[in-house]
């Protein structure tokens, strides 16, 4: 399977179930849109009176070619694999602490409902994150590095827990040979120079999150009251931001119905010196005034688009910054096994709630039927996590002959839970954005290896 | 070659036998 398409100026070929990716010219990209379907001969007579008949042969000898090493057109062989791979035992290598239901804004499409995800306002204590930590190396097997995400609701409301749990962990991982990777998410309301120095020094990667400009933020990031809050965390986050030397954070911001010009967002981060940023889709239910309808794709892939172009112009400038959606990994990316058998919820990550109970990410928190035991008791819903070891992107009819399946990995079981009631299928808007996506990371990769070839 | 500039040389299917870590941006442990 060979996915092929234009952007920014660049003809792009990826063959899909090897993963190599070719800029073309525009007689080797029109070949190959006839490849299966004509002989060579017929190629050469259909392309005539289009290119030179000489470099119609060249370009028929260099698809042949790539064809013959394994490079385009290169055959599924994985299915049997993967489904090997998933029966093969699984540790506990993450965990999200749920460390406060409760938050200190009232943000308009926050899934925890202020922080109190469908169920009463409540701070993890430190004897319930101590059992998640010692549940976690328990768990975890002969596997060193482990992840501890401290989440919300706002986890400065419950800072000290956070701080006592980290010299817990600092004190445990000596003991069994593990190395924990904290992590922190906040709205940075409550942000101060204590806290930013204890994250600075112990936090692997900090999430700050805000929605782009002040009236976009504002409109869906209030505080209970209504006021907005984007002048309360700009300046803090710009500082963090800095104190890390741009490094091992992101702003996160959330797009919506509502801005659906969402790459002004993006570029005023960026103008405020922000290097690492996400800006991601609202996930909602489409009665909710802010949901991305479907109606509204064409204008968000274009707006993904004109980003892209615009990040690119901007490293050929010398002002670059990441997007976390572009993001893609060429050359070091993971194995067929991991890149199809998805996130790791349900399995290799979980989600503790404050009162230590177990779901298959944060995004489950707070459906019961998903409740799969708890810190003390370790698993007690098998079911539960064989059904998700099961979901991989050949369990999902969608995924099967997606282009960007090794990139996406099936998709987000949580989304497909909420949309279809099943985590074996895909959320439709999603996937569209996610295959732009895709698209514009290779193009950047591209424009990166090509700016200033003859190719384009 | 004269039309096709190939940006990667990484296979999917060369880690079948090695393989099995705000995906696609991931980097394999192994290659670190």
């Amino acid at each position: 399977m060979v996915h092929q398409f234009k952007n920014n100026g660049y003809n792009i070929l990826l063959d899909v179930n090897s993963g190599a990716i070719h800029v073309v010219d525009d007689v080797v990209y029109d070949v190959v849109l006839l490849w299966e379907s004509l002989s060579q001969k017929e190629i050469l007579d259909k392309l005539r009176d289009r290119y030179q008949e000489e470099e119609l042969s060249e370009a028929i000898e260099e698809v042949a070619s790539l064809v013959d090493g394994g490079e385009l057109f290169t055959k599924d062989e994985y299915k049997d694999y993967v489904m090997d791979f998933k029966k093969r035992p699984t540790v506990v290598k993450a965990l999200c602490l749920h460390i406060a239901h409760d938050c200190n804004l009232a943000c308009k499409y926050c899934f925890a409902e202020e922080g109190e995800y469908h169920g009463r306002r409540a701070l993890m204590s430190f004897e319930v994150g101590k059992a998640a930590l010692d549940f976690l190396i328990e768990n975890s097997g002969s596997r060193r590095n482990l992840e501890v995400d401290f989440f919300g609701g706002e986890p400065t409301l419950n800072f000290q827990v956070v701080k006592d749990l980290v010299a817990y962990g600092r004190e445990q991982e000596k003991i069994h040979n593990k190395n924990f990777r904290f992590t922190l998410t906040t709205n940075g309301v409550l942000l101060n120079e204590e806290i930013m120095e204890f994250a600075n020094k112990e936090m692997a990667n900090v999430v700050l999150s805000i929605d782009g400009r002040k009236e976009v933020n504002d409109y869906m990031r209030p505080f209970p009251g209504g006021a907005g809050s984007y002048d309360v965390i700009i300046p803090k986050f710009q500082k963090f931001a800095e104190s890390r030397n741009q490094k091992n954070y992101y702003v996160r911001g959330t797009f919506t119905h509502h801005n659906l010009d969402f790459s002004k967002d993006v570029l005023h981060l960026a103008d405020l010196g922000f290097q690492q940023i996400s800006v991601e889709p609202v996930v909602a239910e489409e009665t909710e005034s802010y949901a991305i309808k479907e109606e509204d794709l064409p204008r968000l892939l274009k707006e993904y688009d004109i980003l892209a172009a615009e990040m690119a112009k901007r490293r050929e400038q010398g002002n670059p910054f990441t997007f976390f959606h572009f993001m893609i990994d060429l050359e070091g990316g993971p194995c067929v096994a991991k890149r199809l058998s998805g996130c790791g919820s349900g399995t290799e990550y979980l989600a503790v709630t404050p009162w230590g109970d177990l779901y298959p990410c944060h995004q489950f928190v707070g459906k019961e039927d998903f409740c799969m035991g708890n810190v003390k008791t370790g698993i007690v819903r098998t079911d539960i996590q064989d059904e998700f070891k099961s979901c991989n992107v050949y369990a999902k009819e969608k995924c099967r002959e997606c282009f960007a399946r090794f990139y996406c990995s099936g998709g987000c079981a949580a989304n497909s839970y909420n949309f279809h009631g099943d985590i074996h299928s895909a959320y439709s808007i999603g996937c569209e954005m996610e295959k732009k996506r895709v698209e514009c990371a290779i193009m950047l990769k591209a424009a990166e290896a090509f700016s200033d070839s003859e190719v384009k | 070659m004269k039309h096709v500039k190939t940006l990667n040389t990484k296979r999917l299917q060369n880690t079948l036998k090695k393989g099995g870590c705000a995906v696609g941006n991931q980097t394999c442990e192994q290659s670190k």
